[in-house]
């Protein structure tokens, strides 16, 4: 079997479900999966890839081992809102969300790379962004607003890049969602 | 599997790097390294007409390069980038920071 594979419309139109394999490569399935969410706009699949790439490119690298060795990712249309969900159980998931916070990107000079751009792009991408560690699963939700196809790029250019983080409790069972503004 | 495919020609004036296909997590070291190795010698443009996603390695990519040619007195500018590049770009709130161009011309 592969190391992903994807159910959709099988119980409703406007949901898929994709299971993936805890390994970099599976962000191909990701993006090919959001591609194919023809309940979605073309926006919108835009927004759910890149900021769905970014939480998945740190679930592999900063919350391994992940138990079970997979992630279920879930998207879909709820009404006005958009879904985008990973479900998977990390023994470091409930610290790391312990630690969230509002950190501004910096250059990491002896590795060359810019740190902390892929959380500023979800929180911008998202209107929510939920961290959820649990007792049998960890989940996190990224909650987007329906967008239409507009050439001048739509509403989101106005939100602007003024952020805010709640960050509520860390341990098991509690919530920590992080907001884009 | 969608591959990256990056292709640099090189001109009198700038090198050009034909960008396709996803700069994501994992395929954004290849860029890196032909990114690095070209503003490290010469001017240049990124065609990103054909880029499929843009992760936030390959934008760090981009601002170090960005950088690096303005330390060493060079230019660097995006060609025509893809709508998602555009939306990727914006998201980091860096998008300013980034010369862009609809045609070699106006480089």
């Amino acid at each position: 079997m592969s190391e992903s594979s994807m159910r959709r419309g099988a119980m409703r139109q406007s949901e898929a479900t994709l299971y993936l394999g805890a390994s970099p490569t599976s962000v191909f399935a990701l993006e090919e999966f959001v591609d194919s969410l023809d309940f979605l706009g073309r926006r919108e699949r835009e927004r759910l890839k890149l900021a769905g790439d970014e939480i998945l490119d740190n679930l592999v690298r900063h919350s391994a081992p992940l138990q079970g060795g997979g992630i279920t990712v879930r998207a879909a249309r709820r009404g006005d809102k958009i879904i985008l969900g990973f479900f998977f159980r990390s023994p470091g998931f409930a610290a790391f969300a312990a630690s969230c916070g509002d950190p501004l990107p910096l250059f990491d000079p002896n590795h060359r790379r810019w740190r902390g751009i892929g959380m500023v792009m979800c929180r911008n991408l998202a209107d929510s962004i939920n961290l959820r560690p649990g007792s049998l699963l960890d989940r996190i939700f990224l909650v987007f607003h329906p967008e239409r196809d507009e050439p001048d790029g739509g509403p989101w250019r106005q939100r602007g890049s003024a952020l805010r983080a709640k960050c509520a409790g860390g341990s098991r069972g509690s919530s920590t969602e992080l907001v884009g503004k | 599997m969608t591959q990256l495919d990056v292709t640099v020609r090189r001109e009198d004036a700038y090198d050009l790097l034909l960008v396709s296909g996803p700069v994501n997590s994992y395929t954004f070291t290849e860029f890196q390294e032909k990114v690095f190795k070209s503003v490290a010698a010469a001017n240049v443009i990124i065609d990103m007409e054909k880029v499929t996603t843009l992760s936030s390695a390959g934008i760090g990519v981009l601002m170090a390069a960005l950088d690096d040619a303005g330390a060493a007195g060079r230019k660097l500018a995006l060609l025509r980038p893809s709508e998602i590049v555009k939306l990727a770009l914006d998201s980091t709130g860096f998008s300013e920071r980034f010369p862009v161009i609809q045609n070699i011309k106006e480089f």
